[in-house]
């Protein structure tokens, strides 16, 4: 058997306690991606490990979005000044166990991480202009009392259904628990319109919660007026297209749209986002 | 990551018997049912992390209490001096979204499952799995028998309603037998243990439903038991047979007119007497495969 570790460090980082967040490249609205390039851009992340994929990813070509090759990544980034670590990554394929046990390898050798926080966004049926609420699923009750006094719905209850498998969020959130590292899953809801764009509220959602439980000093105001940008284009939207409005205004009345609705009223969105690119 | 044995029973010249779910899951629900009737006892597993995927996940107030893998287990029984040794595996440890295993975690799986064995001086093993066939649901499915050593070949032909390769019309001997069923058997015959795959057979056009088939199940019961030399209850197979039985014919009456003429056709094959000009023609038989390619594709199409 292969013992060789896929784990590349390039530069060891100066970390004390440090706390570690995990954000999905290809997740809905973007949402791992941005969050982490965010706290990235604003804390100057250094990048000084990574993850080697071919044991975790198909390698059998190159995929490309938006024009471009795309090669499956994975990456730490240390930002000393908050005793934060970024990792952002590619969902693996293949080989889940050994690529999230050399998550935690890094995070406990090189980063002494003390707490783990995964990013995650869900899928809702609701509409943009309804107020977010984050929610959590902890691997300790120690964390969960932590917790508590931010905001942040910690009291669900979920198995999973037929046909549906955990996300590699509890898979992560398990096997941590198993090295002693108190860890979150993050989730936030994405309207199933913007799923395949990004969703500014919701990534502005979860920094503020990541702002304030790590102390991290970071000024939204960058992200205030992105958020305005898109509300207002999506006001226009409405504005220009009745059936977008109406469409909406009944998620705003939490009256369900029938699937060929939904798949109309996402057609419409990201044409009409899309032009104003 | 390995074996954990929760006891070690001590098992004088003991039988592996291994399965994993495949096509309509004949050989798992045939070595699991005689795994239930001799009411065999849990002793150790395979530890899943590596191999699989957690199944379920269950979180309790906002705290990720529990995450289930896939099991593969061990049970034995004592019977008068032969005893067994049941490997049940829930999943084949997959790469890449394939149905089967196959590379490197199936070889390490078959050789953890053989180590067992080994420990327990174990010579002899058997797998079982499904056979895809040109026969009609009505029928009652033979059981085709691989082993892994010529020596083995008389005493398969002493097994009622079961065959060789080379007794398979259009065979000539060869074939496959994909996944840890068949892997199974060739990793144990590279560590010298004797070993014997029954597959049973599940009609062509019933392969890829999502449906279990335990008519075949029940013929590679039937020719096990006997090879094993024990007496088991067939009750409960025929019960199940039944129930999936009246799902088959829903779905049979649904299939076109133009089809479903030429399936019946095989309600009349002879195997017995393969030389003799069967009622059904070479031509005919690969009519009959098109059109149910042909029909399953186009059930896909429309979702």
């Amino acid at each position: 058997m292969n013992q060789r570790s896929p784990i590349a460090v390039y530069q060891e980082p100066q970390l004390g306690r440090s706390s570690l967040v995990l954000g999905w490249s290809e997740d809905a609205g973007d949402l791992g991606r941005k969050v982490t390039d965010y706290l990235n851009l604003k804390l100057k992340g250094q990048e000084f490990a990574g993850i080697e994929p071919e044991d975790f990813f198909p390698m059998s070509g190159v995929a490309i979005k938006d024009n471009i090759a795309r090669f499956p990544e994975s990456k730490f980034y240390a930002c000393p000044e908050r005793e934060l670590v970024i990792f952002q990554t590619d969902s693996p394929l293949a080989e889940w166990y050994k690529f999230l046990n050399s998550v935690l390898d890094v995070a406990e050798r090189h980063c002494r991480v003390r707490e783990l926080y995964v990013l995650g966004a869900m899928i809702t049926f609701s509409a943009h202009t309804t107020p977010r609420q984050l929610l959590g699923v902890v691997n300790s009750t120690g964390m969960k009392e932590i917790l508590s006094q931010y905001d942040l719905n910690r009291d669900m209850d979920y198995q999973t259904q037929p046909g549906e498998r955990p996300t590699l969020n509890s898979f992560l959130l398990w096997l941590a628990r198993e090295r002693n590292i108190p860890g979150v899953s993050v989730w936030v809801p994405i309207p199933f319109y913007l799923a395949a764009m990004e969703d500014v509220q919701a990534q502005k959602k979860v920094l503020s919660f990541l702002n304030e439980r790590l102390d991290l000093k970071i000024d939204f105001g960058d992200l205030d007026q992105e958020i305005r940008r898109q509300n207002e284009q999506l006001a226009l939207a409405r504005s220009r297209s009745p059936q977008i409005d109406d469409y909406i205004n009944r998620l705003e009345s939490n009256i369900m749209l029938s699937q060929e609705e939904n798949g109309e009223l996402i057609k419409k969105i990201e044409e009409f986002l899309g032009e104003g690119d | 990551m390995g074996i954990r044995l929760y006891q070690e029973p001590q098992l004088e010249n003991p039988i592996l018997v291994a399965s994993w779910p495949g096509i309509g899951n004949i050989g798992i629900i045939a070595v699991d049912t005689l795994r239930e009737i001799l009411e065999a006892e849990e002793f150790g597993e395979i530890e899943p992390w590596e191999f699989f995927y957690p199944k379920r996940v269950l979180i309790r107030k906002g705290v990720l209490e529990y995450l289930e893998f896939p099991g593969s287990k061990f049970y034995f029984k004592r019977i008068r001096g032969r005893d067994m040794i049941f490997f049940i595996g829930e999943e084949q440890p997959t790469e890449g979204g394939r149905m089967y295993a196959e590379g490197r975690d199936a070889y390490r799986m078959a050789g953890l499952v053989l180590d067992v064995a080994e420990r327990f001086k174990c010579r002899r093993v058997y797998t079982s799995g499904a056979a895809v066939a040109l026969i009609h649901h009505t029928a009652r499915p033979r059981v085709w028998a691989v082993p892994n050593a010529g020596n083995l070949i008389s005493e398969i032909k002493a097994y009622q309603n079961a065959v060789l390769m080379s007794d398979i019309e259009g065979r000539g001997g060869h074939g496959n037998i994909t996944g840890l069923n068949g892997l199974l058997l060739g990793v144990a015959k590279r560590r010298g243990f004797e070993a014997i795959c029954l597959m049973g057979e599940i009609p062509v056009y019933l392969q890829g439903l999502p449906l279990s088939y335990p008519k075949a199940s029940k013929s590679v019961l039937e020719v096990l038991s006997h090879s094993l030399g024990i007496e088991v209850s067939l009750d409960k197979l025929d019960e199940l047979d039944q129930k999936v039985e009246r799902t088959i014919e829903e779905f049979y009456q649904q299939i076109p007119l133009e089809i479903r003429g030429q399936l019946d056709k095989l309600k009349h094959v002879a195997y017995a007497q393969p030389v003799e000009p069967g009622p059904i023609t070479e031509e005919e038989e690969r009519k009959i495969v098109e059109d149910v390619e042909k029909f399953f594709k186009k059930r896909g199409e429309g979702g």
